[in-house]
């Protein structure tokens, strides 16, 4: 009983203590901490594993630390005790299940920071635990991580861990506060222990200052990780058909820096690449301009028969594209890409007809099945094609039926001043605006990477002058010459 | 092996006397693969070909000859008599050949085997006659008489019709020349050289070197309207219309018949119009041609061309087109515009499509069928439907970006796009702030990647591999 009243009484001055962030504070928080770890290492703390009152005791919002470290041991105990691995208690529903999942979602972001390695086991085994791809335990991950660092800016093993547990789950939406959050850090090695050790319960607005390698709130990464949370990424946003950030995602893999190598994941993104590019934009998008050479080459090889696909699509050929697909069937089954693949030929449709928008202002269908379709087909088909088109706002045009028959209805593409101008702007002005939060964040971001590598203004000037000295000494035969006739002056001086 | 070695040796020589008959229909027929002009050209055969001197008379009525077959007996008469004053015994055997075709039966038809080696022969000996005064010369180191000797032989070459070996006699003048009247008379006989082999580089180059010469001032400017024709002839030749209208511009009115070996006056209006026509806009022609007063004089030789020019800057494209198609066969069948004619009225067309859309946001394609496409409305049903060589042509112009409008089938309209210049600005603020915002993240994540070591390596991969490859047996 003395334990808990001593783990009481650790945490109790915590309370006590300034409100962060303070030195103060700093001090206490890692002291709690350390307490801890030498309990659990001297195994004093197997005797509360069994009590199940102790965590009822506890608010999470509170004494989040003293909380995780009991609920750790308890599911440790759990799993001595019973053969199984993940034993009822922490499957969902289960009591212990109950307690993470009550402190995942109410617990505080500044304590946790310090027990890094403990949060990420709990997030661990939470995901391992649903293996029956519950959508419950992706919303629990997701929101542990937001709580923990609200700007999501630096990649951690739980990214990779959310994005697969919210594509078992088909919880795709799920994903997006976490995918949208833009990443532009990894967990680094500071070397030597931080020399500033307050800025860690300091109000940061991002993580790249705590999500050290030390905190271990992320496991060891390997690039496999991250290419791999990226293409999933790039997966999340292609089911739910936002081809745009499909194509950003896929970017980043596709272009990763590699020495003399490449990994089978950028291979299976660039395939991706090339059929998301014709979803988004109709046309085959060249990688991205910091893909290194090499690697592109790479993948014009091995993705040969997307690369012809996309040709065929370019080029407009409905009869060629269809034969295109049906002779490298098997490849895009072994791929795992029919899906895609099926949609592009959709989009061919709307991209042909949205084409004919610019050369012709209205005309029959039956011209218009005849330019778009090889062989003739029925009008109902076009009919229904064109006005589902229509309807899902991808087409700005309309259908006339005249009165006398099907045949000659006419479409009638809309020119740019029919649009409803206030709703237009307004959507265009979110846009705008959300753009614009993207490249704030972005630049904060920017700033971090630049002070990570040591660029800062001052150094980049001093670059600057040194380019310059080299640059001036190229115009030192000038220099060398007037030089030369000062000699020439002092050697008269010196006759006379 | 004894039976597969005769296969694979079979076929390769088959494909090699493939590949040769090839290259000789490639290389025979492209002479005659010429155009047929069926038409009656405007021009009187005589007076036309008394414009000429020297031996482009011969290729021009030889051209005339194969060309039009209602001229083609008179023509290739004319070019038999040419060849024999001439001497030129390889250019009278091919005009003879393409006579008997036309005329079996002509009484010139048939080869003059006496006066063919009697010619040989006398070239012959003119050769070596002039090649021993040379080689005299060469002894007795006289600059000028070795210069003089060089280009006897060459004119010599040139005239009976030898031209590798005139101009490299021509070429070899230079180090004997020693006043800049010999530089500037050397390559102006190269130009004509070059001119007749259709060497474009090598008059342009030598139009260059004429331009550099130190000549007299007087003597320059008397030369200066030769060189910028021959300069005009080749830039149209190297199918740089709008280079070759401002050289033709500038050609002083004082060329008259100095050129006539390779150009008339009455050619640099046609030529220098047609280029003019088919490379600049309205006000440009008005400006450079019909204001230019130097240029004036040469027009006034061809007021057909004159007055086209005229409907174009006037808006009246059909008469404009009207004229130009009247003249047509007579520029087929001209050595230098023949090549160039479907490529400049080509782009005439256009341009005068183009300009004819300029003033109006919408206009009915019947009227414009009517412009530009009489003969189509008079024949069929439909002339605006969407099947018609006009209306492909105009959907062509569009696709092909050089027309800025849509059709609309249902009302007969060709409607011009009309630019929504603030929906404009958004749209491209939009989408440079999203590529901006991408390329930007992809490269902070790129620099991240290297600094946190984690770039994609061989040896772990490998590793990894190996180690699968282990586990598995």
């Amino acid at each position: 009983m003395t334990l808990l009243s001593d783990i009481i009484s650790a945490s109790a001055q915590l309370h006590n203590s300034n409100h962060p962030p303070s030195d103060e504070y700093d001090r206490q928080v890692r002291e709690l901490v350390q307490y801890f770890r030498r309990l659990q290492t001297t195994k004093a703390l197997d005797s509360l594993a069994n009590d199940e009152s102790f965590l009822d005791r506890f608010d999470p919002a509170i004494d989040s630390i003293p909380y995780l470290f009991v609920l750790h041991v308890q599911i440790q105990k759990a799993q001595e005790l019973n053969a199984d691995s993940f034993p009822a208690d922490i499957r969902p529903s289960g009591k212990l299940w109950i307690c993470a999942a009550h402190f995942l979602t109410s617990f505080d972001g500044v304590q946790v920071k310090y027990a890094g390695r403990e949060w990420r086991q709990l997030i661990e085994l939470v995901g391992q635990v649903s293996q029956a791809a519950s959508m419950a335990s992706a919303t629990l991950v997701k929101d542990a991580m937001l709580r923990l660092d609200p700007s999501c800016a630096v990649f951690t093993s739980s990214h990779l861990l959310l994005v697969r547990l919210c594509l078992e789950a088909k919880a795709y939406s799920c994903a997006l506060p976490v995918l949208n959050k833009q990443i532009c850090h990894f967990p680094i090695s500071l070397g030597s222990p931080p020399s500033d050790p307050s800025v860690l319960c300091a109000d940061h607005g991002s993580g790249v200052s705590f999500m050290t390698e030390d905190s271990r709130i992320s496991s060891k990464l390997s690039y496999r990780d991250y290419l791999q949370y990226f293409l999933y990424g790039g997966m999340v946003y292609m089911a739910l058909k936002e081809w745009r950030n499909a194509l950003h995602f896929l970017g980043i893999v596709i272009s990763t820096p590699s020495t003399n190598s490449v990994s089978l994941i950028m291979v299976e993104a660039y395939k991706k690449w090339v059929l998301v590019s014709l979803l988004e934009k109709g046309k085959l998008c060249p990688p991205p301009s910091i893909t290194t050479p090499h690697v592109a080459k790479v993948y014009q090889s091995i993705a040969r028969p997307y690369i012809i696909l996309a040709h065929a699509f370019e080029r407009g050929d409905l009869k060629r594209l269809n034969a295109e697909i049906d002779a490298a069937n098997g490849v895009w089954c072994a791929d795992n890409n029919l899906g895609l693949v099926t949609q592009v030929v959709g989009a061919f449709f709307s991209q042909t007809v949205i084409k004919l928008g610019k050369t012709f202002a209205a005309l029959t269908m039956v011209d218009l099945s005849k330019q778009v379709f090889p062989s003739p087909v029925s009008a109902e088909v076009t009919g229904s094609a064109v006005s589902s088109l229509i309807m899902s706002r991808d087409l700005n045009a309309t259908l006339v039926q005249t009165k006398d028959d099907a045949e000659s209805s006419m479409l009638r593409f809309s020119s740019i001043h029919s649009l409803p101008r206030l709703s237009h702007e307004l959507d265009l002005q979110s846009q705008l605006k959300q753009e614009m939060k993207l490249m704030e964040t972005m630049v904060i971001n920017l700033g971090k990477t630049n002070h990570n590598l040591g660029l800062s203004d001052e150094y980049v000037d001093s670059l600057h002058k040194g380019q310059v000295w080299s640059g001036s000494s190229e115009v030192n035969p000038i220099v060398g010459v007037e030089a030369g006739l000062e000699m020439d002056e002092d050697l008269m001086g010196d006759m006379s | 092996m004894d039976t597969t070695l005769p296969d694979a040796s079979g076929p390769s020589r088959a494909d090699m006397d493939a590949t040769a008959l090839e290259a000789t229909t490639i290389t025979v027929p492209r002479p005659k693969a010429l155009v047929k002009v069926e038409e009656p050209p405007k021009f009187d055969l005589d007076t036309y070909i008394a414009n000429y001197a020297g031996r482009t008379r011969y290729d021009r009525l030889y051209l005339i000859g194969i060309c039009s077959p209602l001229l083609s007996i008179d023509a290739l008469k004319g070019a038999i008599d040419e060849a024999k004053i001439n001497k030129d015994v390889s250019r009278y055997e091919k005009a003879v050949r393409a006579l008997a075709e036309v005329a079996p039966s002509d009484p010139d038809a048939s080869l003059d085997a006496a006066w063919v080696q009697e010619t040989n022969r006398y070239v012959q000996t003119q050769t070596e006659r002039l090649e021993h005064e040379l080689r005299g010369y060469k002894n007795n180191l006289i600059k000028e008489s070795i210069r003089m000797g060089h280009e006897d032989l060459g004119n010599h070459h040139y005239k009976t019709g030898d031209l590798a070996a005139a101009s490299k006699a021509y070429s070899r003048m230079r180090d004997y020349c020693t006043t800049p009247n010999h530089i500037t008379s050397m390559l102006f006989k190269m130009v004509n050289v070059a001119t007749e082999r259709g060497d474009w580089m090598s008059v342009q180059s030598n139009v260059h070197r004429l331009r550099n010469s130190q000549s007299k001032p007087d003597d320059a400017a008397k030369n200066i309207s030769k060189i910028t024709a021959a300069s005009a002839l080749s830039q149209m030749h190297q199918t740089l219309y709008l280079d070759a209208a401002n050289s033709f511009l500038s050609i002083p009115p004082d060329l008259g018949d100095t050129y006539n070996e390779v150009i008339t006056p009455n050619d640099v209006a046609v030529y220098g119009g047609l280029c003019a026509l088919a490379s600049m806009n309205r006000d440009d022609l008005q400006k450079n041609v019909l204001d230019n007063q130097t240029f004036r004089t040469f027009l006034e030789l061809e007021p057909h061309i004159r007055r086209a020019i005229v409907f174009f800057c006037n808006f009246k494209f059909r008469q404009c087109l009207d004229i130009l198609e009247a003249y047509r066969p007579d520029y087929l069948l001209d050595i230098h515009l023949q090549r160039h004619i479907p490529q400049l009225y080509k782009r005439i067309r256009t341009k005068s499509i183009e300009q004819y859309m300029i003033p109006f946001s919408r206009v009915t394609l019947d009227s414009m069928a009517k412009i530009f496409a009489p003969t189509v409305v008079g024949g069929e049903a439909r002339p605006t439907d969407i099947s018609s060589p006009f209306v492909q042509e105009l959907i062509g112009l569009i696709q092909g970006g050089i027309l800025n409008a849509r059709i609309d089938l249902e009302k007969g309209l060709l409607v011009s796009n009309q630019i929504d210049l603030r929906a404009e600005v958004q749209r491209n603020t939009l989408e440079s702030l999203r590529e901006f915002n991408q390329e930007a993240h992809w490269r902070i994540l790129h620099a991240a990647f290297i600094r946190a070591g984690l770039e994609v390596k061989p040896d772990e991969a490998d590793a990894s591999e190996q180690g699968h490859g282990g586990r598995f047996p």
